[in-house]
């Protein structure tokens, strides 16, 4: 026997913690593209920046820390792990 | 501008390097008797002084009793190494922080400077244990910051460096106790480790062990005495620790000479005189062949588990001493079509890679004390990358609050950034409300870029600045560095919950949620609930590494089972891992790691466990025949080689080795873990009927009952569930079912009828809760609840205070105490 909304939880913080969210960036973007957004977003997270501090996802808006970010530029570089998770992205984009 | 030094230092088995970066030049430090190289060597006379480097090393073979080398593989271990005279007994860790103190002070006899911050390489395969050890040993040298880089990464940056042809890259490092294989590949200027491989007891050490073989039996041909038989006398000892030193010139100068003279002075320690041997150089490659075999194979696995083949690799680095060997360095060019990178001297080039790492991640040595005072005017805070691919990063600066009052000015309108040799000036850029301001700056190619920010008024007038100037080397970018292996936290139903993946970029942090699986008295320090960390691949908890433990005790009122509680993980750039328990019902915060050490178990233990790992394999291997599935069989194809090693370690292990106790243990764990991984394959079967079932108990459920985010992600884990099972990939596809099988409960308890059958169940097993009165308290609430409307239907809107309570009572009954005992009694879920 579980506590089954603790899973569910941390399953949803792990999936709306998408690179292509965290780094608001599209799934169509460039190696270069992406790794000039993430180095920016550290810069503006490093200088306390507050509108660096979150990202829209379809669930609500997330904190975004540079722990998430420097993950997100490392798994994007990897050219199967950005397949999976373009694969993820979808559905979980903001709406508007 | 000030300069900032970085330091790097490769804290090698045999021999030590440092090198500083000064943002232009990398240089190797030569020690005090103007040398590159410092021996891994302490001793320590009678009166306690120490001594450390080449000195020592010489007394290696006529004092082994009060002198020490090649204690790196027992680093993160309690093994201390006695120095006689003195009395005394270190731990690997403090022997290495003699030897760390002694670069450092090279520096400073250099420099000027004695530096405050250091890279220190360690193997990749280094496990969390051996990495605090070492940088615990850089901190006991007087270090205040250090951060660890793995060798292959330092040794790729150090060959890298300053523009290289894309492609993939082979670093083949052979040090004098280890073997890393690593995997790299650089596009558009971004170095990736893609990933590695390697034996942490396979190095010039064992070549070197094979040679003493062979000369201590020729010895004894001669009627010059039995060395090897005499090892466990102090003469005998002593004896070795010169054949041993002599072997090793032997083999240093057969890099050069097809020939060399073994020369050892009275082998018997009878006054018998001296013996000279001869070996060639075709002797010795019959004597590595088998070592040099395993090294070529773990290449071969590599590149295997990459899909790659040699042919794709561009450029192989050779690095550490063995590598020098003639014999080696045929057989690898041989393997990859003699593209051997040149010009790398693969003694130093860790050490290179180490100081060029420090300067990327911006790790000044300087001390504070040579910063000079800040100037008056405005403070700037300005961010910007330090060593990047990209020719035109962006620059990020905010101005610090309060400092443009207290000196009397307003902020200023706007900023220009202008780069140090006139060749780009920025255009103008407004500051926002926050005033912070982000610009685009431009490189100039493969070079230290400086730059300087002027600040403007509304009317256009400079503002005076306290700071303002920054530089950016354009090079390599590296990638943060990778986790080695998976960590997560072991839950009490055995499974594994994880944290970082294997190749998380380093730095990172996470939390997550879980409950406690049991009451947690007040006030107690008996009472402790265990929160264990584990290091590994596995989603079962049992088969990862333990690598610490949190406990929380001392709340500071009675906790009930299934108390939610946040556990945070956190890792430093050097893989360090901090830990906190966050208790939201009592808002206490619990920190108290107990990090584990690498095990040291028992000779007779070890035996014990090789005789069981024997008959395991044995089991497995006619199982997994007899069903004959391929990966199974490719999954122990290494088990018996790895078995007949920890054969042959055994001996040596009984007589008090402790590196072949290490080595033997190592083994064993390698072992096992590859036939964990063939029974899971050999369990496929099952797995796969399981995925059916769980997908047609949960599709409706969440359909019906969950919430447009379960339904979102319930729908994606099923697509990757029957990706992994077109894959036949056991482990992806266990982590997408504990996914479905998550989200599905989660729907269900939001069913009227869940409540009955949840109620039902817990009555019949309510003997089994761990507070036995308080779930039939629960019990009683429940019914009372039911008994007021249908018994699916609670009247009053009691449907979501009866699920409370239901949720409350299954928090009462236990994981399997059996399940709970192989997750290292975990006390969370």
């Amino acid at each position: 026997m579980t506590t089954d909304s603790d899973e569910v939880e941390n399953l949803l913080r792990a999936r709306l913690e998408n690179p292509f969210l965290v780094l608001a960036v599209a799934p169509a973007a460039d190696i270069a593209d992406i790794e000039r957004q993430g180095q920016r977003l550290l810069a503006e997270l490093a200088a306390g920046l507050d509108g660096a501090r979150r990202y829209a996802t379809r669930f609500g808006a997330r904190a975004r820390t540079p722990e998430l970010v420097r993950a997100a530029i490392a798994e994007l570089r990897d050219p199967a792990r950005r397949l999976a998770h373009e694969w993820w992205a979808r559905g979980l984009e903001p709406t508007s | 501008m000030r300069s900032a030094i970085h330091v790097g230092i490769d804290l090698g088995t045999s021999n030590s390097a440092i090198a500083v970066f000064d943002g232009e030049a990398v240089s190797v430090v030569a020690n005090a008797s103007g040398e590159t190289l410092t021996p891994s060597v302490v001793r320590i006379d009678g009166r306690g002084g120490r001594t450390v480097g080449r000195r020592a090393q010489r007394a290696l073979g006529g004092d082994p009793a009060n002198t020490r080398g090649e204690w790196k593989r027992l680093m993160g271990t309690a093994d201390r190494l006695p120095f006689e005279a003195a009395g005394a007994a270190l731990l690997p860790e403090e022997l290495s922080a003699a030897v760390i103190g002694s670069l450092l002070a090279d520096v400073r006899d250099a420099a000027g400077f004695m530096p405050r911050a250091a890279v220190i390489s360690t193997p990749a395969l280094f496990e969390l244990p051996q990495n605090h050890a070492t940088t615990r040993a850089g901190r006991l040298a007087g270090l205040e910051e250090v951060v660890l880089i793995q060798e292959p990464i330092a040794s790729a940056i150090a060959a890298g460096w300053r523009a290289d042809p894309d492609g993939t890259w082979l670093v083949f490092d052979l040090g004098g106790g280890t073997l890393d294989v690593s995997l790299l590949e650089t596009a558009d200027g971004r170095l990736r480790v893609l990933d590695h491989a390697g034996d942490n007891f396979l190095g010039g050490k064992d070549m070197d062990g094979a040679l003493v073989d062979w000369a201590a039996a020729a010895l004894v041909r001669r009627g010059a005495g039995d060395l090897l038989g005499d090892r466990a006398s102090a003469r005998g000892r002593r004896a070795l620790a010169r054949l041993r030193a002599a072997c090793e010139q032997a083999k240093i100068e057969l890099s050069r000479a097809v020939r060399a003279p073994i020369v050892v002075s009275d082998p018997a320690g009878d006054g018998g005189g001296e013996h000279e041997l001869e070996i060639t150089r075709d002797e010795l490659d019959v004597l590595t062949a088998p070592f040099i075999d395993r090294s070529l194979a773990a290449v071969r696995v590599l590149l295997a588990k990459n899909q790659r083949t040699p042919d794709d690799v561009a450029r192989v680095v050779l690095v550490g001493g063995p590598t020098l060997m003639p014999g080696l360095r045929a057989r690898v060019d041989e393997m990859f079509g003699g593209r051997i990178a040149a010009g790398v001297d693969p003694m130093t080039i860790v050490a290179r890679g180490a100081a060029l790492y420090a300067g990327s991640v911006g790790l000044d040595a300087t001390p504070a004390a040579r910063a000079p005072a800040p100037a008056a005017g405005l403070a700037v805070r300005i961010e910007h990358p330090s060593v990047t691919a990209d020719l035109e990063p962006f620059v990020v600066g905010r101005c610090l609050p309060g400092t443009s009052q207290a000196s009397g000015q307003a902020l200023p309108d706007r900023v220009r950034i202008e780069r140090d040799d006139g060749g780009w000036t920025g255009a103008d850029a407004k500051l926002s409300s926050e005033g912070s301001f982000v610009v685009q700056v431009r490189l100039d190619r493969s070079r230290r870029n400086g730059f300087r920010v002027r600040a403007f008024d509304r009317g256009g007038a400079e503002v005076k600045m306290a700071s303002g100037t920054f530089a950016i080397v354009h090079g390599v970018s590296i990638g943060d560095p990778p986790l080695a292996r998976a960590i997560g936290v072991a839950r009490a139903d055995d499974s594994t919950q994880v944290y970082f993946a294997k190749g998380t970029p380093l730095p990172a942090r996470r939390t997550l949620a879980h409950h406690t699986i049991r009451p947690i008295a007040a006030g107690s320090d008996d009472d402790a609930l265990a929160v264990p960390i584990v290091q590994g691949e596995s989603v079962r908890a049992h088969r990862n590494r333990l690598i610490g433990m949190l406990h929380l005790r001392g709340v500071a009122r009675d906790l009930p089972a299934g108390s939610r509680i946040e556990v945070t993980l956190e890792l430093d750039r050097s893989g360090q891992l901090a830990t906190r328990a966050d208790v939201p019902g009592t808002g206490q915060t619990f920190q108290d790691v107990a990090f584990v050490l690498v095990p040291t178990a028992s000779v007779e233990t070890s035996e014990r466990e090789l005789s069981s790992t024997n008959r395991r394999a044995a089991d497995v291997q006619r199982r997994t025949f007899l069903l004959g599935v391929p990966a199974a069989v490719q999954a122990i194809a290494e088990v018996s080689a790895l078995l007949a090693e920890a054969d042959r370690a055994l001996p040596a292990a009984r007589a008090g080795d402790l590196d072949a106790g290490q080595k033997l243990r190592r083994l064993l764990m390698d072992v096992n873990t590859a036939l964990d991984d063939a029974e899971a394959l050999l369990e496929w079967p099952d797995l796969d009927d399981e995925a059916r079932r769980c997908k047609l108990t949960y599709t409706p459920m969440v359909a019906q009952w969950g919430t447009p985010a379960e339904q979102q992600l319930y729908e994606q884990e099923l697509e990757a569930a029957g990706r992994a099972r077109r894959r036949n990939d056991a482990a992806e596809l266990e982590l997408h079912l504990d996914a479905m099988r998550a989200l599905g409960r989660a729907a269900y308890c939001r069913d009227p009828h869940s409540m009955t059958d949840a109620i039902e169940w817990a009555a019949a097993h309510v003997t089994e809760a761990m507070d036995v009165a308080a779930a039939t308290r629960l019990l009683d609430r429940a019914r009372a609840l039911q008994g007021h409307g249908s018994p699916v239907e609670p009247a009053g809107g009691g449907l979501q205070a009866l699920r409370a309570i239901v949720t409350e009572i299954w928090d009462l009954f236990p994981s399997s105490p059996e399940l709970q005992a192989k997750s290292f009694d975990s006390g969370i879920r």
